[in-house]
């Protein structure tokens, strides 16, 4: 191989193939890609490009690959866990070009978009002829299908629903050597290995998605929601398992903690009494079934202790429930001046404890924690609240994070639920497997990207260099001194 | 661990292996895969024996691990709906530990009392039900396996919801048990429903029974199944209701009223109307030694019952189908009468079905026709990565040597 081509001659490769308009190096232009929505770990890209067809993906794949340098795959930059976030000398892939939907089939009840299409978009294509896509991440009305793919994206009504993976039919991916292959496709049960099984949810370290069939779903006939507040979250949590245990499957059941409630009144005006916690509660189907299951769940809610059960008047109403729900995260920022999201899981019957567990932690950590989350799937979204101006408070920040990660996984739960591992929770996959483990997965990774050059130091914890123990999502000491690179 | 010389039972698709071993604990089985991978055996897992005749043969087998004794359920939390059992136990074992919570495994494939967990992931078996639930695909959310070189490893966890790692557990499902032993699954379970009520509509034709299930969804009612049984071209529709009482009777009166709207005489049944209906279901599958696994796109099913099934079933004496017309997928079994003429109609009916991007599999036939007809079709575009994911896993290619697409 010859000498690798300087940053100005692939950049201008790059500018060929995608148009100068669409290729950037200037700092000011890399500035909005050097994060995710995970703000607080920045690395500035050396070259942005925003490519606008598969052909041009595959090109771009393959002048990166020419040229040495690693490929960082972005959507919408949504993303909690760092998963977009570029790493020193990478080209960042943004696909937000790339938002047409291709094609609509409502017979085999299906959709063909292109990645950068935004989540609730698809459901909007379909809204009028009675269909929608199921996954709703809190962000949908901006995160992209391409990032859902990539982190197998979740949201309250996976409860019932299930989550990407299981609304992904077919995906057309440029893999490392810049091939474009089709996997999957519009009839069940293709024969061979079931790729998309790994391909959903690999975070960009296997190639790039530049299309995808989704999954559509005939709306339900009927939907009932209830609001019901409790003295505390014991009782709230008391509820959901006694509903669950009654056979309901609810659409979605999420949880507020009474910090979580304040915050959400002050973003929504909603006139949500202040109590100790709250519960919000989705049934659907058909009619019958689900005035039924609705008013089941009311009266077991009421038995456990609920104050009061407020059924929304209208679907404006209900609207306004969860957009209360749904705003909680950001309304957060109004009652603190900084935050920290976690996204860990824990068996749902084990909710009452561990959030006096985390209260705990808290305490002894001095800080404040709202938790806001998909109590029937028990995946917690605790907020740890804290300023950064006050010396040490970050830290101590991302340490109780660490403490609570770390009781997920004591627990029987996980270190992450839906935002994803990414460059965040890569140091806490240890946590949860054993390097065999780790190992395996490996090997996956290396049989689509045998280089590594898909979104490097992501996922995968980095082995300690010189038995130096890396920061949280952030650099190893000798990375940052510029002495090694992580791929 | 029993350990003994291979007999003609323990024979794969007519292989005899030399050697058969049933490990009764993980450790047991992980230091089978070790002397296996030490003195460069290969090796083929078997646990019902209800989907032996699935794939080519294997090209070489010396070792058999029977999963049999593997059989306990290592934890159940029915408040969180989640168990974890080792793959040797049989789904009627399972679905009896936890019927007591009235919970189950929302999975309904045939030979429930002999087909183990292990084998039911590995050849991604299903029931009817699968119109409601999901395949085994949405059911798994863990699983633990002893790879090729005899490395014991797990993906996926014990909570329904976690994106922590890639998705080895799924990628398990279908795989034949060419990438690994799994050795223990965890699942997520389902209440077991209050109700259940099946509506048959006798006699429809395919285009009538699609456009009914597509009336269905439109209506937006919510079967848990919908199956076209047929031996010629007038199909026995099923459609069943499950759920609380009320919300299954409403549904019933519902798709009534619809049948009688598009002209289809609708019999709602009684108990055992019902059950001689399902049972005729599962029946379908052992009318003789050839059975064949059909997907297309839902909406395509009347295009493919026009020519293709009817010159499959002719081919057959006695001939059946099951199809789920919601799903997109069916089975065709039977005696063939002839092997070339069998062969040909196959390779016709899976060109069709490739032609509307399905897929046609012969799931269980003579060895005379499988000498006749590939059993698992073309290779897909994505085959090359499917390659690279068994060569980083097995790269000896020593698990289930042969058996499935392309050689994998």
């Amino acid at each position: 191989m010859g000498a690798r081509p300087s940053l100005e001659e692939i950049a201008r490769r790059m500018a060929a193939v995608v148009g100068p308009g669409h290729c950037f190096t200037s700092p000011a232009e890399l500035l909005t890609y050097e994060c995710d929505g995970l703000t607080h770990g920045r690395t500035r890209p050396d070259l942005v490009v925003l490519p606008g067809s598969t052909e041009e993906v595959a090109q771009v794949v393959r002048l990166a690959r020419a040229a040495g340098r690693p490929i960082v795959p972005r959507g919408s930059g949504t993303g909690l866990s760092g998963g977009a976030r570029p790493v020193p000398g990478s080209v960042v892939v943004g696909l937000s070009r790339m938002r047409r939907i291709l094609e609509v089939n409502l017979a085999d009840a299906w959709i063909r978009v292109e990645p950068g299409v935004i989540n609730l978009d698809v459901t909007r294509a379909v809204a009028g002829a009675g269909f929608y896509y199921a996954p709703d991440p809190s962000s949908q009305s901006i995160c992209s299908i391409g990032g859902n793919v990539a982190e197998n994206s979740g949201g309250a009504h996976c409860l019932k629903y299930g989550f990407t993976v299981n609304h992904v039919l077919a995906a057309r991916l440029v893999t490392e050597s810049g091939a474009v292959v089709e996997v999957g496709g519009p009839s069940p049960d293709a024969p061979g290995l079931d790729l998309l099984a790994v391909l959903v949810g690999s975070e960009g370290l296997l190639g790039i998605v530049t299309e995808v069939t989704l999954r559509l779903l005939r709306k339900p006939e009927a939907t009932r929601t209830f609001f019901a507040t409790f003295p505390s979250t014991d009782e709230a949590g008391e509820a959901v398992s006694q509903i669950i245990a009654a056979g309901i499957l609810p659409a979605a059941i999420e949880m507020m903690d009474g910090l979580a409630i304040v915050a959400a009144k002050a973003a929504t005006g909603l006139d949500w009494p202040d109590v100790g916690a709250a519960l919000l509660m989705d049934a659907d189907g058909p009619l019958a079934e689900v005035e039924h299951t609705s008013e089941r769940a009311v009266e077991i809610a009421r038995r456990a202790g609920a104050l009061e059960v407020r059924l929304p008047r209208d679907e404006e109403e209900r609207q306004l429930m969860w957009k209360g729900r749904k705003s909680a995260f950001a309304a957060v920022g109004r009652i603190s001046p900084n935050y920290l999201v976690e996204d860990g899981v824990i068996p749902r019957s084990q909710i009452a404890e561990v959030l006096r567990e985390i209260e705990a932690l808290a305490r002894d950590h001095r800080l404040r924690v709202a938790n806001v989350f998909h109590a029937g799937d028990g995946n917690l979204h605790p907020l740890v609240l804290y300023d950064a101006r006050q010396a040490g408070e970050e830290k101590r920040a991302e340490h109780l994070g660490g403490e609570i990660l770390h009781m997920c996984v004591r627990r029987g739960g996980s270190i992450t639920g839906e935002h994803g591992v990414g460059a965040e929770k890569a140091a806490y996959m240890r946590d949860m497997f054993r390097e065999e483990d780790l190992e395996t997965m490996r090997f996956v990774r290396s049989a689509f990207d045998p280089d590594q050059i898909f979104n490097p130091g992501k996922v995968f914890p980095v082995t300690p260099l010189c038995g130096e123990k890396p920061e949280r999502g952030g650099l190893h000491p000798a990375e940052r001194a510029g002495l090694a690179e992580r791929f | 661990m029993r350990e003994r010389q291979g007999a003609e039972s323990d024979a794969v698709l007519g292989v005899v292996p030399r050697l058969v071993f049933e490990p009764e604990s993980v450790k047991e089985a992980v230091a089978v895969l070790g002397t296996c991978a030490r003195d460069r055996l290969s090796v083929s897992f078997v646990g019902g024996g209800t989907e032996l005749g699935l794939g080519a043969p294997p090209t070489e087998l010396d070792v058999v691990l029977r999963t049999g004794s593997l059989s306990r359920v290592v934890e159940y939390a029915p408040a969180d709906q989640i168990v974890v059992a080792e793959a040797g136990l049989s789904l009627s074992g399972l679905q009896r530990h936890l019927a007591p919570h009235r919970q189950w495994l929302a999975l309904d494939p045939p030979y429930p009392d002999r087909a183990t967990l292990g084998g039911l992931v590995a050849t991604n078996a299903f029931g009817p039900r699968r119109a409601r639930y999901g395949s085994l695909r949405d059911l798994v959310v863990g699983a633990s396996l002893v790879r090729a070189d005899g490395t014991a490893a797990k993906g996926g966890g014990k909570v329904v919801k976690n994106v922590a790692g890639f998705d080895l557990p799924r990628l398990m499902v279908g795989a034949l048990g060419t990438l690994g032993l799994l050795t223990t699954v965890t699942f997520r379970l389902h209440p077991l429903p209050e109700a259940a009520r099946t509506v048959l509509f006798p006699g429809v034709d395919a285009a009538q029974a699609s456009s009914l299930c597509a009336s269905l969804r439109a209506a937006q009612l919510e079967p848990s199944s919908s199956v076209a049984l047929s031996s010629s071209d007038r199909f026995d529709l099923g459609v069943r209701f499950e759920g609380f009482a009320l919300g299954v009777e409403k549904q019933v009166e519902r798709l009534v009223g619809l049948g009688r709207h598009m002209g289809l005489g609708a019999e709602p049944l009684g108990v055992a109307e019902a059950e001689g209906f399902w049972s005729r279901h599962d029946s379908v599958r052992e009318l003789g030694p050839l059975r064949l696994k059909v997907s297309t796109p839902p909406s395509r099913f009347p295009d493919f019952a026009g020519t293709a099934l009817p010159a499959l079933l002719g081919e057959l004496s006695p001939a059946a189908s099951a199809f789920y017309p919601s799903l997109g997928l069916g089975f065709v079994a039977g005696r063939p009468a002839g092997i070339a003429s069998a062969a040909a109609a196959i390779e016709m009916a899976r060109g069709e079905a490739l032609g509307m991007k399905g897929s046609l599999v012969v799931a269980e036939a003579s060895q005379e026709l499988r000498a006749a007809v590939d059993v698992w079709g073309p290779p897909p575009p994505a085959f090359e990565l499917m390659q690279g994911l068994k060569n980083r896993l097995d790269p000896d290619r020593r698990l289930n040597r042969g058996r499935f697409m392309g050689g994998i």
